[in-house]
């Protein structure tokens, strides 16, 4: 027979902040654009295109797009990778203490073009320099001061950058399109609740404990119930 | 005619054969000297992950041509071109719908042996 008897309609903890990350990107990189704008800055610097959980989100830069026409801004998946759960400092009825890893992918994209100047603009450097700006710009807003519990303080305890570390995309380096991603691996700690027994009035009881002269010990109650 | 040169001769017929898989291309070296030829291409968008045998996603392309039809043209040998100071080896040409496609040489494999070069090619805005 089945005990619990809510309805598991929640989602984890684990799943709110990573959509609470990459809420926090989505938000924080348009206002940078627009701070970037009032600073007589390009903003196209500071746009990230935000995704969750992607398992090929660069796949738009394979014709080989070109900036104006096409956006060509770098891409930002947000995803869950592992989650390990810490007995010592878990309640084993209520919470479970959880360390959980998001890696945060940052792909820049560049075609290599002719310079103006002369020479020419390198594909492979050029993606590479997006795509760290863009892992700079995320671990700059998610370890701001303003984010230290990701927005969710009484479950996040801590966040934490774990590495940054970088890629190409393409399994080889004889890709015709240059794609790099930088990875930010970030660490998250929090509390993952679980369902709990709803406790229920079986019966009042009231009991009278009387100590006489005697040393005995009396209990008086009384009960009220029906014979069945 | 030893079999070598035989060889060499008959890469001519395949590579520079319009009737067969020859392919118009235009070579253009970094000193702005430029040259149409014909040799095979390929512009493909998968490829196969060695490690694990699946196809992924990517995008390979490339060109081979005769060395003796670029000696002729006055191009040389293309080579991948680091410097960003310098233009790169630019090669050019279309898909089967007639779109142009441009490309850098990226990385270049030439066989001396029978006398054709492999480009690695690289997706270049003109």
């Amino acid at each position: 027979m089945s005990q619990i008897t809510t309805l598991i309609d929640k989602q984890d903890n684990v799943e709110l902040i990573r959509d609470e990350i990459a809420s926090i990107l989505a938000v924080e990189q348009q206002n940078q654009q627009a701070l970037a704008t009032a600073d007589g800055q390009d903003p196209d610097l500071w746009k990230l295109r935000v995704y969750r959980e992607r398992s090929n989100p660069w796949a738009e830069f394979q014709p080989a797009p070109e900036s104006p026409v096409d956006d060509v801004s770098p891409i930002v998946n947000v995803w869950f990778d592992t989650e390990s759960f810490d007995e010592s400092r878990s309640n084993t009825v209520r919470n479970q203490h959880a360390t959980a890893t998001y890696n945060i992918d940052c792909y820049g994209y560049a075609k290599s073009e002719s310079d103006p100047g002369g020479g020419h603009k390198p594909g492979d450097r050029e993606a590479a320099l997006v795509s760290q700006r863009a892992a700079r710009l995320c671990r700059n807003i998610l370890m701001a001061g303003h984010y230290t519990y990701l927005g969710m303080r009484g479950v996040v305890w801590k966040r934490f950058p774990r590495s940054i570390e970088t890629f190409q995309v393409p399994i080889d380096n004889r890709n015709a399109i240059k794609v790099v991603d930088t990875r930010l691996a970030l660490l998250v700690q929090f509390s993952e609740f679980s369902p709990q027994v709803e406790p229920v009035e079986l019966e009042l009881l009231s009991v009278t404990v009387r100590f006489e002269e005697d040393g005995s010990v009396i209990a008086q109650t009384d009960f009220d119930y029906t014979a069945e | 005619m030893s079999l070598r040169e035989q060889a060499a001769a008959d890469l001519t017929t395949i590579v520079e054969d319009t009737d067969g898989f020859g392919w118009p291309i235009t070579v253009t070296a970094p000193d702005g000297t430029s040259a149409d030829l014909v040799g095979l291409s390929s512009d493909i968008a998968q490829t196969i992950d060695p490690d694990t045998g699946q196809a992924v996603s990517g995008r390979h392309a490339h060109v081979f041509l005769r060395l003796s039809s670029l000696t002729t043209a006055g191009l040389g040998i293309p080579r991948g071109i680091a410097d960003a100071g310098s233009d790169p080896w630019v090669v050019t040409f279309d898909d089967i719908d007639g779109t142009e496609h441009s490309f850098k040489v990226m990385e270049a494999l030439p066989d001396r042996a029978i006398g054709g070069v492999v480009c690695l090619l690289e997706a270049y805005k003109t």
